[in-house]
């Protein structure tokens, strides 16, 4: 597999430069354009020479079947070049394409997680998709095509010189009018048609917009107001559908009317030539052939000069996401045993190097403690979790792992040995299998997987599903809840059997029942591992080696319960008001 | 059946006929239109043989004798066929282009006032995108049929026929020696064309999984970053790639083969010309003009064979979009107003579910011999478990949904006796996702009930207590909420859902709690707002938060399709049963968030 390195931001040098390795390839087709258009002129010529040699001295020096046989030839080479050109054309074109999008595939895995924060995934999906499309257009269509018309041109009208020079630039004068007017036509078809592109945008938004709030919809009885809404924008599409199409209709006749103008001309000219004897009349009928093949093609030049300003700006947003750098997931250490002692030294951190998020953070974790983080929502919690696995890297101040920085642990290393259970974890829509095994690189065998799951209570779950353990998640109308999520998330880090554990302990989403159930199963899952908790409840607090308190990216307190529930401070406030809470519980309940 | 109608790629092989005669009535309206560009077209396809027959002549009447001023004549006439040309060109592709986007709008909107009509049941097995699809790219497939993909038929066969006519107007024995050829590059065509087309839709088909890749490799990137999977992900999708390089590679090839093909077969047609002409031109009954002609007129029959296939392969796939469309607009909604159904002036009264049962699956029933009465002006809490019945409960009295047995009744009459519209705008429903409409906050509050004035507006969302927040945003009623209303919090869109359903003035209050935090400043005003509207009003409410479970003048646990316990707050919780669990688990969760510790 190639992939791509620094693409520059030129769309012009840039769409060069991504030829790569395809250069003479690419190069070729095109030169090989001009020899498969040669030997469609080629055989104008034998036309003329055939005329010529039956009609205008009628010498017969040859047997007819000689030109048949001669135009046979010249066709199947024509062929040949042509096929080779679009072979060529088409195998670099896609070669291309496929390196830039393996490249985009890699290069969004691995951009970082600031960048993921903030990059909406429609239009990271346009960019990896349209636009690399239109790249390919680019290469497939729109240069041969300018290519082709080019080669025509030189070719054919080189002929015509040969012919006569002066039938030759009396054959052209009209060609840069067609060009220009093509362009400044297709110029506004192609705003046009962006106006009908937009407006069905909108069109879409509405009839999605009208769908999901159906009930409301129905609730208010507005079938009538919803339709009238939707007849409004149906009705902009219709009138710009007209004058997009009005375009159209104006330009083809018009330019059709130029170009048969030119046509007439020539022909005149050509056939007056005959009558004074300058021409042969074989010369006649190679020269329609020719002007026509200089002619007519000229017409959709606007048509792709119009499209390469799209291919420019495809190329920009491609690159554009190519040049935010990636992580570098290999370098550093790799072989380390890790016994899961972890040491903050001054940890300061912020997103966008003004606003801190986390400010002088010290905190030591022996191997297998666990360490119970609490605080509001925006305190640092999970902030100073991805420190850990590198997602995002500290301003100042050093983060050990077994006394090492960790920095100088891979990423991939460290990633392979931290293990992260969310609250709502993100599942592919593979089987249940595949989302089990996904954080696996080793063999793994069927009784392992199934006490995996039986070990994240989800076992029983599982073979209640159609296909089992082979169910895709999302198909058949299969979905999971956030309980069975979870532990299918639970199952893949027992698998992993990572040194260092992150949980964010939420379960807003499910029932008792299997609150419980997830928390027996994640209280086994953290045994001799050093474990952080976001904490969600006072119970997962309580039995933690360590407390952390945050506050506004500060540790305002640390110790264990008992260390902190003798001193005074926002731990011992939360604890009392914890107990307030039961006893208000049960005054409200007696009281009832 | 839902996993068979939602397939993109599914259309009959066949060209079926009565699809294609619904799809012509459809532009039955517009037949002038129709005729005007397809007589157009003929048009335009003889001109431009006849203009081909008019240099025949001129090369051998005026160029050959020498004869100059005929020739002007001549290349009058040429030119003024060429202007009624561009003129029939412009008429066709005006009327063409006319025609299909006035079918698209007509479509358009019988299928937008069709989908209001359906039923629950309909949307809630059907993937919005997919009622997208029928709207937008199967109707301009559609239109497309009967215009373009009907322009490139009417063309193709005059331009051959005329081609022919001329051609056997020239030299009859010549013309029938090309007329050999013809079937020759038809069959060629085809046969090149089926597999082109089937290595096209492999491409298709590789496209959309490399799509769904990058959909997956984008929304899970955190995963896959925590779980190392980098290196493994890049190869599968590697191979995906490489499926797309090989599938496009192969199209190409064979398109590469096709095309050099085609033209090898119409140069032998040209040599045939040559050989045979040339014998003929010698025996003196064949000209130089005419040489020149039959090469134009092949090189012209030429371009419709080489699209033939394109041509049928999207006509194919034009009728299986109409198909699709047809099946959607066929479809009957399931609930519909009974043939004596009455308006409903008012539907204040008691509610009384009696005996219902019902389920969305036949095997699964979701309800069965639920009964229950409410009085006029009572507040019912539903509470429970997910899944245990509360929302159809809710769906069957918005008549979202109707009993399979059983019925429900409101003053005493059985509900399916009302129109279904007046039976709904006496409701006032607000949901737990509460929708927004794109549009300004006065838009979406007036949505309620739409002669309402500006104060009136004003007026419902000070009882909603939405006020206060509106007035401090910069537009303040004229603030634009964004696509379903996502300029604004949880907690915000949940105050304008409540202005929005107090301006609707409803008879029946149907509220679905939102689940999902929201901060406990809105929830409170939503709680006051809520007071407001309920004191008077019979109201369903599906409750989450103790404060609305509290107020309620009966509460009724609903699990598993029945009423487990029924009652006011004071007397389930004596129980001690599941109300009782349900609500310390609640009052604990509630109380620990508003210390804001486990944020």
């Amino acid at each position: 597999m190639h992939l791509l390195g620094y693409l520059p931001g030129n769309p012009l040098y840039g769409l060069w430069v991504l030829l790569g390795s395809h250069k003479k390839k690419y190069l070729s087709s095109l030169i090989l354009q001009s020899a498969a258009v040669s030997a469609g002129t080629a055989g104008y010529f034998v036309l003329r020479f055939y005329i010529n040699d039956i009609a205008e001295t009628g010498d017969w020096r040859f047997p007819l079947a000689y030109f048949s046989i001669f135009y046979i030839v010249l066709a199947a080479v024509r062929g040949v070049f042509s096929f080779y050109r679009s072979k060529l054309a088409g195998s670099s074109s896609e070669g291309i394409v496929r390196d830039l999008r393996n490249t985009l595939f890699d290069h969004t895995q691995k951009l970082s997680f600031s960048y993921h924060d903030n990059a909406s995934t429609g239009e990271l999906i346009q960019r990896s998709t349209s636009d690399v499309d239109t790249i390919r257009r680019f290469y497939g269509d729109m240069i041969p095509g300018l290519n082709r018309i080019f080669f025509m041109f030189l070719i054919n009208f080189s002929s015509i010189v040969y012919l006569d020079i002066k039938l030759a630039l009396l054959s052209v004068p009209a060609i840069p009018l067609i060009i220009w007017m093509s362009v400044i036509f297709f110029r506004k078809i192609h705003d046009s048609y962006e106006l009908y592109q937009e407006q069905d945008g909108k069109l879409s938004t509405a009839v999605q917009e009208n769908l999901t709030g159906i009930r409301i919809v129905r609730a208010f009885a507005r079938q009538k107001f919803e339709t009238d809404k939707f007849d409004s924008l149906n009705r902009e599409k219709l009138k710009r559908g007209k004058s997009f199409l009005l375009k159209h209709a104006l330009y083809w006749p018009a330019s059709h009317t130029i170009c048969a103008v030119q046509q007439i001309f020539g022909i005149i000219t050509a056939a007056m030539m005959v009558i004074n004897g300058k021409l042969s009349i074989g010369d006649l009928v190679a020269y329609i052939g020719f002007l026509n093949t200089i002619i007519w093609p000229v017409q959709q030049m606007g048509r792709i000069i119009a499209q390469l300003s799209t291919a420019w700006v495809s190329y920009s947003r491609v690159s554009s996401v190519l040049e935010n750098e990636k992580e570098d997931l290999l370098s550093g250490n790799e072989s380390a045993l890790l016994s899961g002692k972890i040491e903050f030294r001054d940890i300061y951190f912020s997103y966008d190097k003004s606003s801190p998020v986390l400010e002088n953070i010290n905190l030591r974790c022996e191997p297998g403690e666990s360490i119970a983080l609490l605080g509001e929502t925006g305190s640092g919690k999970t902030t100073f979790v991805n420190l850990i696995p590198r997602f995002y890297n500290a301003d100042r101040g050093t983060l050990l792992i077994d006394d090492v920085p960790v920095e100088n642990y891979s990423r991939r290393f460290l990633r392979e040995h931290i293990g992260i259970v969310e609250q709502e974890p993100y599942l592919f829509s593979t089987t249940i299998r595949e989302n089990i095994l996904y954080g696996v690189k080793r063999e793994v065998s069927e009784s392992e997987i199934i006490k995996a799951s039986e070990a994240a209570s989800v076992h029983e779950s599982i073979m209640r599903f159609p296909d089992k353990y082979e169910t895709v998640v999302g198909e058949k109308g299969v979905t999971l809840s956030g309980g069975q999520k979870q532990r299918i998330a639970i199952a893949r880090t027992i698998l992993k059997d990572p040194r260092i554990l992150i949980l964010d302990d939420s379960t807003s989403a499910v029932d008792a029942e299997t609150e419980n159930n997830i928390r027996e199963t994640l209280s086994k899952l953290m045994k001799n591992k050093t474990t952080f908790i976001i904490a969600h409840r006072i119970q997962s607090l309580v039995d933690a080696d360590q407390i952390v308190v945050f506050r506004e990216g500060k540790i305002i307190q640390k110790g264990n319960h008992s260390h902190l529930i003798a001193e005074e401070g926002f731990y011992k406030k939360v604890f009392e008001l914890q107990g307030k809470i039961e006893d208000e519980l049960v005054r409200e309940l007696n009281h009832g | 059946m839902a996993e068979k109608h939602f397939d993109e790629e599914n259309f009959s092989n066949r060209l079926t006929g009565k699809t294609a005669l619904r799809i012509l009535e459809l532009a039955k309206e517009h037949y002038p239109l129709m005729a005007g560009f397809i007589v157009c077209i003929m048009i335009t396809a003889f001109l431009e043989a006849l203009n081909t027959f008019i240099v025949k002549h001129a090369i051998d009447n005026a160029v050959v004798p020498g004869d100059s001023v005929l020739l002007k004549h001549y290349f009058v006439l040429y030119s003024l066929l060429h202007l009624i040309l561009a003129f029939s060109v412009f008429l066709f592709i005006y009327c063409a282009g006319r025609l299909g986007e006035i079918i698209q709008y007509d479509l358009r909107k019988k299928l937008f006032i069709h989908i209001q009509k359906l039923s629950f049941s309909y949307f809630d097995k059907t993937p919005v995108g997919w009622i997208i699809s029928r709207m937008t790219s199967d109707i301009s497939r559609i239109s497309d049929l009967v215009t373009w993909n009907l322009m490139d038929i009417v063309w193709a066969v005059t331009n051959m026929t005329s081609a022919l006519v001329f051609m056997l107007l020239i030299n009859l024995k010549l013309a029938l020696a090309v007329l050999c050829f013809i079937p020759v590059i038809i069959y060629t065509a085809l046969k090149f064309q089926k597999y082109i087309i089937a290595e096209f839709r492999k491409v298709r088909s590789a496209n959309s999984r490399i799509t769904g890749a990058y959909n997956e490799n984008i929304a899970g990137v955190k995963v896959i970053k925590a779980l190392a999977r980098e290196e493994k992900n890049l190869s599968i999708f590697g191979a995906l790639t490489d499926d797309m390089y090989t599938a496009s590679y192969r199209a190409i090839v064979l398109s590469s083969v096709f095309l050099p093909v085609v033209q090898l077969i119409s140069s032998a047609a040209i040599a045939t010309v040559l050989w045979f002409g040339g014998w003929q031109f010698r025996a003196g009954v064949f000209t130089v003009g005419s040489i020149q002609a039959f090469i134009s007129y092949i090189t012209f029959m030429l371009w419709p064979v080489q699209d033939i296939a394109r041509v049928y392969a999207e006509m194919q796939k034009s009728l299986a979009s109409a198909e699709r469309v047809f099946s959607l607009l066929d479809r009957q909604p399931d609930i519909k107003d009974r043939k004596d159904s009455v308006t409903a002036d008012s539907v204040k009264g008691d509610i009384e579910f009696d005996n219902v049962k019902f389920f969305y699956e036949e095997d699964d029933p979701v309800l069965e011999n639920f009964s229950f009465k409410i009085k006029t002006g009572e507040t019912v809490a539903l509470v429970g478990p997910t899944g245990g019945g509360k929302s159809t409960i809710v769906n069957l009295l918005c008549r979202f949904y109707e009993p399979v047995e059983g019925c429900i009744r409101i003053g005493g009459r059985d509900y399916t006796e009302y129109t279904q519209h007046s039976l709904q705008s006496k409701l006032g429903v607000i949901l737990q996702t509460p929708h927004l409409f794109s549009g300004t906050i006065m838009d979406n509050i007036r949505y309620g009930r739409l002669e309402a004035s500006d104060d009136e507006v004003v007026e419902a969302s000070a009882k909603a207590h939405a006020d206060d927040f509106i007035c401090r945003l910069p537009e303040g009623y004229f603030e634009e909420v964004g696509e379903e209303g996502t300029h604004l919090s949880t907690g915000q869109k949940q105050l304008i859902s409540l202005a929005r359903a107090i301006l609707s003035r409803p008879e029946i209050i149907i509220m679905d709690e939102a689940t999902s935090s929201i901060d406990t400043l809105s929830e409170e005003m939503i709680h006051r707002g809520m007071e407001n509207l309920l004191k008077t009003t019979t109201a369903f409410v599906i409750a989450h938060r103790l404060s609305t479970i509290r107020d309620a003048d009966r509460i009724l646990y609903i699990d598993k399709g029945r009423i487990l316990e029924s009652g006011s707050h004071n007397q389930l919780l004596l129980l001690k049963g599941h109300y009782y669990s349900l609500y310390t688990r609640q009052f604990r969760k509630e109380k620990e968030r508003d210390l804001h510790v486990f944020g």
